[in-house]
């Protein structure tokens, strides 16, 4: 996946953002249903986002909501110097990092279970490998600290650049590459049973 | 407990992935990895095993993630209607601290919050083609009550008299702006008058963004917009509609 490094958020489907600004002029004077136009326009991103970042559907509806909810009530300091859907994306990111920080106890690695490859190559369809591997990821994942699986997960998921993921979570980019770095090398072990 | 740069307890996961790793060749893993992210070559890398071992495993693992995101719901698959209810649940119980604006005749008790006004005003506006109504703010007309005795006010209610509307819009790149403006002003004072029972001094017409065709901002515009902000006002007189 090399070709996606570094290239901006996925914006594919995002709306356009001269509307977004607009709406949020409305609804920081108070205006509801324009905050309502820019939750609707917004959720299906951030829910992809905190599901990438809490690995639970369920948890990132709860964070989303939560996000947008404290968003309503800053809007008024909202001087739009950034996008609403930037400004979305980090208090986002931010509140799924606190919910990570939260979560009791972090997995040692003792208790990921190890991969094991064999059992999959005795007749295996290559469909069915490949969604082993993934769930494989995921539980793996589950082992990073908060910090590292959300640097690593604007990266290699979102495919954030390391300037814009520091300024989200308010870190260097060098402590950025630093975290990435050591996602990836427990990932890779993690995950070295399907090489 | 000790704790690491990442906020972690010692021991845990994290104990075991040191913080850089060279390579039996001497190269630095996180330098091949960050290499191998981009397009330049290195001729070391390309023959030595060691290397090329680090590659494969994380070749691996971006394949594996690679999968992972052809799994993903697709965007549009997110059930977003009962998570926008739950939010504006929320929202709509919560009282935002406003001003009100004081409508009707002096001996009235009738009052409505700035931003319901602005409401009201923002949807007559928005009906005019090409026209798209951002920021509105209503006070009471300063020069309307400058010489009114003060009076003792409720905080966060403004002095009775007429109005003061100062509206931002959006209009097509082939509109007239005066007309526009003035259609705007237009717009404001018959929805105050019918919709609000609320009296109007002036209206300030804002050219806030042109657009094109496309319902985009004009990018050669929008470089020096502030220069070429049209901001119209139109003193309606004390014997204006109301």
């Amino acid at each position: 996946m090399p070709g996606d490094r570094g290239r901006a958020p996925e914006e594919t489907d995002a709306p356009l953002p001269h509307e977004d600004a607009l709406l949020a002029v409305r609804a920081a004077e108070g205006d509801e249903a324009a905050f309502e136009a820019l939750v609707h326009r917004h959720a299906p991103v951030l829910l992809r986002l905190a599901t990438r970042l809490l690995g639970s559907p369920t948890e990132a509806e709860d964070a989303v909501q939560e996000a947008f909810v404290s968003a309503w009530r800053k809007l008024p300091e909202f001087r739009g110097d950034a996008r609403f859907g930037t400004w979305m994306h980090r208090i986002v990111t931010n509140r799924c990092l606190n919910v990570l920080r939260s979560r009791q106890p972090v997995t040692a690695l003792d208790n990921v279970p190890e991969p094991q490859a064999p059992e999959h190559q005795v007749s295996p369809t290559r469909a069915a490998e490949a969604h082993a591997a993934v769930r494989d990821l995921s539980r793996a994942i589950e082992g990073l600290s908060p910090e590292q699986r959300v640097c690593w997960v604007l990266r290699e998921l979102d495919g954030e650049p390391y300037e814009s993921i520091a300024e989200t979570v308010g870190i260097s980019q060098e402590a950025v590459r630093g975290r990435v770095f050591r996602a990836r090398r427990y990932l890779t072990e993690a995950m070295a049973g399907w090489r | 407990m000790a704790m690491n740069e990442d906020g972690t307890p010692d021991g845990t996961a994290f104990g075991g992935v040191p913080e850089e790793e060279t390579l039996p060749c001497g190269r630095e893993l996180a330098q091949v990895w960050e290499q191998a992210g981009t397009d330049e070559p290195d001729p070391h890398t390309a023959g030595c095993p060691h290397c090329a071992e680090a590659l494969r495993a994380l070749r691996t693992l971006e394949g594996v993630v690679a999968r992972a995101r052809v799994d993903e719901p697709e965007e549009r698959q997110w059930d977003t209607a009962a998570l926008a209810g739950r939010v504006m649940d929320v929202v709509r119980l919560e009282l935002r601290p406003g001003r009100t604006l004081a409508l009707g005749e002096d001996d009235e008790d009738a009052w409505i919050v700035e931003a319901a006004a602005a409401r009201t005003f923002r949807a007559a506006v928005d009906v005019l083609p090409g026209v798209r109504a951002g920021s509105c703010r209503v006070e009471t007309d300063p020069m309307s009550t400058a010489t009114a005795a003060p009076s003792a006010r409720p905080p966060g209610r403004l002095p009775r008299g007429p109005a003061r509307v100062r509206i931002e819009v959006q209009v097509g790149l082939s509109w007239n702006l005066r007309l526009v403006a003035d259609d705007v002003r237009a717009r404001i004072v018959e929805a105050a008058d019918s919709e609000l029972g609320l009296r109007i001094a002036a209206v300030d017409v804002v050219v806030a963004d042109l657009l094109d065709e496309t319902g985009r901002p004009d990018e050669a515009d929008e470089e020096d917009r502030l220069d070429e902000e049209l901001d119209e006002e139109d003193r309606l007189g004390e014997g204006g509609p109301r």
